[in-house]
């Protein structure tokens, strides 16, 4: 809420400095987000550059039809030459003028405002310029020049209208509606420095009228009290420009004296109200009721909404009139012909209003405090004041009120421990400070407890809460400690750890660690966001390597070297139950093709301590021919279509991954018996792989084969059509001796025996 | 072989010879031609008929190796000095190029908070990313109302099921999963519907932090954010407290470190407070300890949430959040 500072003074009285206010109030009510100026500057003397003149002399501009030509007496030995566009005034008027040097306030496409200078329009010599509302901040209009009954030349503007303020904005917490309102911020002042608070206006009944107006409550649940009063003979017109300049400070358009005054009453109490035009409410009275399914009402902004049976709406005789605590109806809102009007001030449900809120995406200042909850207690108090002001502002006699409700709640009492105070805060607080601080917050002590004020009966129902309410006034004295753990030790889990050592390795292969969003264009999946806030961010992945293919591409683009990116992050895959199956997986792309994939894949298993199984796999992206699963996923080259170019891809699941791990290792004494080392090639048809070769040279060699790999395939005329050499280096060892050259040999002959006999293989070496 | 050779001169020429050899392929010339298998004193020591002449020979030879091998170290020892000399490399010239990765800034600040609650005695877990609105609101006693409800702040799948808004899920899972005393924190991705822009993205990770024990006070939040804060950003740092509302701490306050770029006296990164906003926290509220059956009167906790790409963008200077999600190796490779 926008906070004008001039408007907290008519209730508690402040010398402090506004950015030491600031602070404290962050600290202890709620954020100041900044300090705004409202009107004109009052910096460098620029405040005694406006000033009230008095018009002596007025013709056409010679040069140009649509300009004023005047001289203006400003208390000065001469009177001064000033070039005017507006036709409103004339000889005699009393006026507002801005001297050469002044800096009026900033408006849209000059930021930092217009400074004038002494310059010529048109040929003539205009030495300021006399002021229009809107100029300065004080009104909304550019309807023409400010004219004032007679006043002394010379007198500082600033005397006359509130030419300058300073606007706190402040970002209260959902948990105090009370903290929207003026007077609630002026409470909280007051409690912080200890100062006096001025009596909130309209809480004392003043000639309350008898007559009555006709409203019937039908659900008392969403509306527990409907407060209407009737004023008659109202003239629409001006609010008075105190009220326009604060009402703009608060960031609210000034409309006319009754609407202004409304909204004056609500940012002062936090209670809303909304006027409507008698003449126009069939039957000349009020029904809160639950919208018709289908029935339609024209919001004030000019929308057509379609309502529900959830919908709760003001009505008369006929129709909806207004969405209750949203916004008024356009066919039933105040206009300059209005004479008569019913005012409103309601108590309307929270949860209700949030909903219907939602329903029509509509929010206003009257909805952000009713959804947020608004004090029962203020509804007659915001009336009364607003009815005052508008017999007051806009003429007309308070005929009639009528206050409809269901009993009003009391105020709650909840027992509350001082001690209780210290031992959650960590910093002791005298129980006689701590009930004086509650005293100044409304809280009354009773007994073993406090009696809650009704402005903060929604947040402090539980003793906890009476406890935040002093924490928050200590917060600046709460000492560091940390606590005095007994049962507990941290340590990372092998899982924890072993993703750790997998991230690391992949760096020390060259790769670059990449973030892409876990949402995506498309996926084949179920889990796709109804009302996604862009196309591009739609659906939950079920694989990373597009995000990760899509990467690579915008690098290539930018002219990048050496790429090798890789991922660790969710992927959400259909489950069976209530919730999808989110699984952490590794990706990874890789300039160069399968081998260089492979590659990766055979260090990551080996940094895991894990034996990879590769069979031949498909995946969408990978070369149909160039793709293997490794037992914990995918790996292989790319499919051409999706990069130009080579390159190797993979994407494995680190839960299998880490369940492959053999970590914690057992250590195998390959010293005091050394291992026997050889060469062997076979030569078999095209078609065997290498990956069965070596499963029958194990089977066939048993445990004392320790090592086997593959380390060069040979295809050559001598060998003939459809035929490959397949070369491979074996270690042989045992546990328990040292093998000889007959074990080898023995070894040797089981494997080029059991090859021969499963591949036909011929040993060519 | 007739004549006796007068051994001091032939011995006396080949240290000459050794002396004057300017190089090792000369020196061992000068070896073959005076103590080579054809040399005369190897023929003359073959032909050695009496003890005295092979005592005399064999003198001549030990002492001739003994010049050989003396001057041969010289040579070596000069040589390499020459050799040294002339191998000279351009120091400044680049090394070869070894393949180096990079850890995703991220992730290394994802190491640090974990690294700083380790040492503080806490669990490092992680939850899920899809929770049911019980888990992300109800059991965190957020209110029919409070706008996170709302599918304009929340992606909701359906009404039951969103993504969740902020990591305090864990809070619930690991309370319903163990007995206190419990330290944890988690540490992953949340979701909120904003739009993108240099510093909101509505993908972004949190850490949370939880303690539940006996006597747990808000001075001991304050301590234990001071030390993670400090872990994070250097130990000059200092930590005070705003009050602030959370449905599931209560008192809620928000922790604000103190400016590094002006160290506290206002500048534009700290909007001229001197200090900067790090996230949320508070003790926790006794109706969630309650909704996972403990007695609030005998536990008390506290926790805390913060982001790890401002953390990131405060830490690095990032000016633009988007640039930790596009993968460009322009920035990766610069962390």
């Amino acid at each position: 809420m926008r906070v004008p500072v001039s408007w907290l003074r008519d209730y508690v009285a402040m010398d402090m400095s506004l950015t030491e206010l600031a602070t404290k109030l962050s600290i202890a009510s709620a954020e100041i987000e900044g300090i705004e100026t409202r009107g004109v500057a009052d910096e460098g003397g620029n405040l005694g550059l406006f000033r009230i003149g008095k018009v002596v002399e007025a013709i056409k501009h010679p040069n140009a039809d649509r300009l004023q030509l005047t001289k203006v007496d400003l208390g000065e030995a001469e009177p001064r030459s000033i070039v005017c566009g507006a036709w409103n005034f004339g000889v005699g008027a009393t006026v507002a003028v801005a001297l050469p040097g002044a800096t009026l306030p900033a408006r849209p496409g000059l930021p930092d405002g217009l400074t004038l200078e002494r310059r010529k329009v048109r040929g003539e010599i205009s030495d300021g310029m006399i002021l229009a509302e809107d100029e300065i901040g004080l009104g909304a209009d550019h309807e023409g020049i400010m004219v004032f009954p007679e006043i002394e030349p010379g007198t500082p503007l600033a005397d006359v209208v509130p030419l300058s303020d300073k606007v706190l904005l402040v970002e209260a917490t959902g948990n105090r509606p009370d903290l929207q309102s003026i007077y609630g911020v002026a409470r909280e002042i007051a409690a912080i420095y200890d100062l006096d608070l001025a009596e909130a206006p309209g809480q004392f009944p003043v000639g309350t009228p008898g007559g009555p107006v006709k409203i019937q409550v039908d659900d008392y649940e969403r509306c527990s009290r409907y407060v209407g009063t009737i004023v008659q003979g109202v003239t629409i017109g001006h609010a008075p420009l105190i009220m326009k300049a604060r009402l703009l400070g608060a960031g609210m358009r000034p409309i006319s004296n009754v609407v202004d005054i409304t909204n004056y009453v609500m940012l002062t109490l936090g209670s809303p109200l909304h006027a409507f035009d008698l003449a126009t409410l069939s039957g000349g009275g009020i029904n809160v009721r639950r919208a018709g399914d289908g029935e339609k009402l024209t919001t004030l902004d000019g929308v057509e909404r379609a309502l529900t049976a959830d919908d709760l709406v003001i009505a008369d005789d006929a129709r909806a009139v207004a969405l209750a605590g949203i916004m008024g109806g356009a066919e039933t809102e105040v206009s300059a012909d209005t004479h008569t009007i019913l005012l409103e001030a309601a108590n309307f449900e929270s949860h209700g209003v949030f909903r219907s809120s939602e329903r029509h995406r509509l929010r206003s200042e009257a909805s952000s405090r009713f959804e947020k909850g608004v004090d029962p207690q203020l509804a007659d108090q915001a009336a009364r004041w607003a009815t005052e002001l508008i017999v007051e502002f806009a003429g007309g006699t308070w005929t009639s009120w009528n206050d409809v409700h269901a009993g009003l709640p009391g105020r709650p009492f909840v027992e509350f421990r001082p001690e209780r105070s210290d031992a959650v805060i960590g910093v002791e607080t005298p129980a006689d400070e701590q009930f004086r601080i509650l005293g100044k917050l409304g809280f009354e002590q009773r007994g073993e407890g406090v009696v809650v004020p009704s402005w903060r009966a929604r947040d402090v129902t539980r003793e906890i809460d009476v406890v935040e309410e002093i924490a928050r006034f200590r917060l600046e004295e709460v000492p560091f400690t940390l606590p005095q753990r007994r049962e507990m030790f941290g340590v990372l889990t092998r899982e924890q750890q072993l993703r750790r050592r997998l991230e690391d390795a992949l760096v020390g292969l060259g790769f670059a660690e990449t973030y892409t969003p876990s949402l995506r264009p498309d996926d084949e999946t179920t889990w796709k966001l109804p009302e996604p806030i862009s196309v591009d961010l739609t659906a939950l992945r079920t694989t990373i390597l597009p995000s990760l293919v899509e990467a690579v591409a915008r690098n290539i683009d930018a002219g990048a070297k050496n790429i090798a990116l890789f991922e660790v992050a969710r992927v959400y895959l259909s489950g069976d139950g209530d919730l999808p199956t989110e699984r952490v997986r590794v990706a990874g792309i890789v300039e160069g093709g399968f081998s260089r994939a492979k590659g990766v894949a055979e260090t990551i298993y080996a940094a895991l301590k894990a034996e990879p199984e590769f069979a031949r796999g498909e995946h969408r992206l990978l070369h149909p021919g160039k793709a293997a699963t490794t037992g914990a996923g995918i790996v292989g080259e790319l499919h051409p279509r999706e990069l130009d170019g080579e390159w190797g891809a993979f994407e494995l699941d680190l839960e299998d991954l880490f369940a492959a791990s053999r970590e914690p290792i057992t250590y195998t004494d390959v010293i005091t018996y050394p291992a026997v080392r050889q060469d062997i090639a076979v030569v078999v048809a095209e078609d065997v792989a290498a990956g069965d070769i070596v499963a029958a040279a194990r089977a066939a060699a048993g445990a004392e084969l320790r090592e086997i790999r593959v380390f060069d395939v040979y295809r050559g005329e001598q060998l003939g059509e459809g035929k490959k050499s397949v070369a491979f280096s074996v270690a042989y060892q045992a546990d328990d001796r040292t093998l000889n050259d007959e074990d080898a040999t023995r070894l040797r002959d089981a494997i080029v025996n059991a090859l021969a006999t499963e591949f036909s293989a011929e040993l060519r070496a | 072989m007739t004549d006796t050779p007068d051994w001091n001169a032939y011995e006396a020429e080949a240290a000459a010879a050794a002396q004057s050899a300017a190089s090792s392929d000369e020196l061992e010339e000068a070896r073959v031609r005076f103590l080579g298998r054809k040399s005369d004193i190897a023929l003359g020591l073959r032909e050695v008929r009496d003890r005295e002449t092979g005592m005399l020979l064999n003198g001549v030879r030990t002492r001739l190796e003994e010049t050989f091998d003396t001057r041969a170290a010289r040579l070596a020892d000069d040589e390499l000095d020459r050799r040294l000399r002339e191998e000279i490399v351009d120091v400044t010239l680049p090394g070869d190029e070894l393949p180096l990765g990079h850890l995703h800034p991220i992730t290394q600040i994802r190491r640090m908070v974990e690294d700083a609650f380790l040492g503080l005695g806490y669990e490092v877990r992680d939850d899920r990313e899809v929770e049911t609105v019980e888990y992300n609101f109800d059991k965190l006693a957020f209110l029919p109302t409070h706008s996170a409800r709302s599918p304009r702040d929340t992606f909701f799948f359906d009404p039951n099921h969103v993504l969740r808004t902020e990591t305090s899920p864990s809070q619930i899972h690991i309370m319903e999963e163990k007995e206190p005393p419990l330290y944890m924190v988690s540490i992953g991705r949340v979701y909120r519907r904003d739009a993108i822009t240099a510093t909101r993205y509505p993908i972004f990770h949190q850490f949370e932090g939880l303690a539940v024990d006996r006597g747990l006070t808000l001075a001991d939040l304050k301590g234990t954010l001071l030390h993670v804060m400090r872990a994070l950003y250097g130990p000059e740092r200092k930590v005070r407290f705003r009050t602030h509302y959370f449905p599931f701490t209560e008192p809620s306050i928000e922790p604000d470190v103190s400016c590094g770029i002006c160290g506290g006296s206002g500048c534009r990164t700290c909007k001229y407070s001197g200090w900067i906003e790090m996230g949320g926290a508070g003790m926790v509220d006794p109706t969630v300890l309650a909704n996972v059956g403990l007695d609030p009167e005998e536990w008390s906790g506290f926790a805390f949430g913060c982001g790890l790409e401002r953390t990131a963008q405060l830490r690095h200077d990032i000016p633009d959040i988007r640039a930790l999600w596009e993968g460009d190796l322009r920035v990766l490779r610069q962390f």
